[in-house]
């Protein structure tokens, strides 16, 4: 394996059909009207300076103009929807319809407070808008869930695709049935997974519980990832945590296009340690150094830091170009 | 590591996974103290029963290069003699083959052996 660094795999972008952006954009534009027409039917009621930010005691502490909040908070509801139009997938509408139903209830609320006000800083809103809000969300969280399913699923085939004829191979008789499989381990996360327990047992006995949480939450998965094991078969690529066979991040070999060794850096690249999700990229990162990528169907990559890296490339290789004279 | 078998050869199934654990012990592909796949994973990965997996670990098991332990899986043996056993085990299955070849008995074999010891 050369040490050059490759150019980029190749970036084809992720289509996402045109109804799966509308879709998203709807639950914004619908929750910038009814707020812009709640705020008109009620303009009369509304006093010139509204109470728009309040104390955890839900008294008013931040004011700001009538016709400024109505701009601030369309603009913030646009902005909101533009962001999820442009990165949308479709097992994540209901992310934005859930967005969309806080923020906007959330608004709505807030010029609810105002109503027939004599004095914008006597306004109180109490916390238990904070769960309206979230119960309106969820509310439409669902209704986003349902509407994914007038989307098509992603295309997820990489197709007759061959990798290059540079790329590593396994002499694979005709007959032959090869697996790869094999453990690694991560000191940093095995490190930090611990020191979260032993900080959260410590929070438990001194502290408020909820730290307890807080560090179970972190530490265990944290400690789940620092074994994995890495197995390369006629399924694909399979990376699970050595301590349960579930979860588990599995490329189906019908999604591989092509599969490579390169030098990683889990901090430049991934942003640290563990499960990571980037824009063109995502990995199971233990370490820096030696790792497995593969390109998938839709042009993004998969990588897992793990030794004799080269093997499995190859053996991926191998049952790609195999699945392609099928 | 890689474990590859071939359906079709005449060598059973069992022997050809025990003989790719050997193999890679023997080029550094596999360390000691390693561990192997569990017997159903593996047999999943391959599309072969688990008892023929387990056939194969349990030759290991005999050839002294891996132990087996009761729900902790199989781990190849720890030290840094694993590597030359496996190579070492390697050539006597190989002398074993020329040897039925050549029409040998297994005691006519057995006593080569001693006489090569001695």
């Amino acid at each position: 394996m050369t040490d050059v660094p490759r150019p980029a795999v190749l970036r084809t972008p992720l289509r996402v059909p045109l109804r799966l952006r509308l879709l998203t954009a709807l639950p914004f534009v619908l929750a910038a009207a009814a707020y812009l027409l709640l705020s008109a039917l009620w303009s009369d009621r509304l006093p010139g300076r509204l109470a728009t930010h309040f104390s955890p005691g839900g008294e008013a502490d931040g004011f700001t103009g009538r016709g400024a909040f109505a701009a601030v908070g369309t603009g913030l509801l646009l902005a909101l929807g533009a962001g999820w139009t442009v990165f949308v997938r479709r097992n994540a509408l209901w992310g934005a319809w859930l967005t969309a139903g806080f923020a906007g209830t959330l608004l709505c609320l807030v010029v609810h407070d105002n109503l027939d006000a004599a004095d914008p800083a006597a306004v109180t809103s109490p916390l238990s808008h904070l769960a309206v809000a979230a119960a309106a969300g969820a509310v439409l969280a669902l209704a986003g869930h349902a509407l994914s399913r007038l989307v098509p699923p992603e295309e997820h085939d990489a197709g007759d695709a061959e990798p290059e004829p540079d790329a590593p191979r396994l002499d694979l008789g005709a007959g032959e049935v090869a697996g790869w499989s094999r453990a690694t381990a991560s000191a940093p996360l095995t490190v930090l997974g611990l020191l979260f327990l032993a900080a959260g047992a410590v929070a438990a006995l001194l502290g408020p519980w909820p730290l307890l949480l807080v560090a179970l939450a972190v530490g265990v998965p944290g400690l789940a990832l620092a074994r994995v094991r890495v197995n390369v078969d006629r399924h694909g690529l399979t990376v699970r945590s050595t301590l349960t066979p579930r979860p588990r991040v599995h490329v189906p070999l019908a999604d591989i296009a092509a599969a490579d060794t390169r030098d990683v850096d889990a901090l430049r690249e991934f942003g640290g340690w563990g499960y990571r999700v980037r824009a063109h990229r995502s990995g199971v990162v233990l370490r820096s150094g030696e790792a497995l990528v593969v390109r998938r169907g839709n042009g993004r990559e998969f990588a897992v830091t793990v030794p004799d890296a080269r093997t499995a490339a190859a053996l991926l290789n191998t049952l790609v170009a195999r699945r392609g004279r099928l | 590591m890689l474990f590859r078998v071939d359906p079709a050869s005449a060598v059973p199934l069992g022997d050809q996974i025990a003989g790719c654990v050997r193999g890679a012990l023997a080029d550094g592909t596999a360390a000691p103290g390693e561990r192997l796949p569990a017997a159903r994973e593996l047999a999943d990965s391959l599309g072969v029963n688990v008892h023929t997996v387990l056939r194969g670990y349990q030759r290991l098991r005999e050839e002294g290069l891996i132990e087996l332990r009761r729900g902790r899986g199989a781990l190849i043996v720890p030290g840094a003699a694993a590597p030359d056993r496996a190579r070492l085990v390697t050539r006597l299955r190989e002398a074993a083959a020329e040897a039925r070849e050549l029409g040998l008995t297994e005691e006519e074999f057995l006593d080569l052996a001693r006489t090569s010891m001695g």
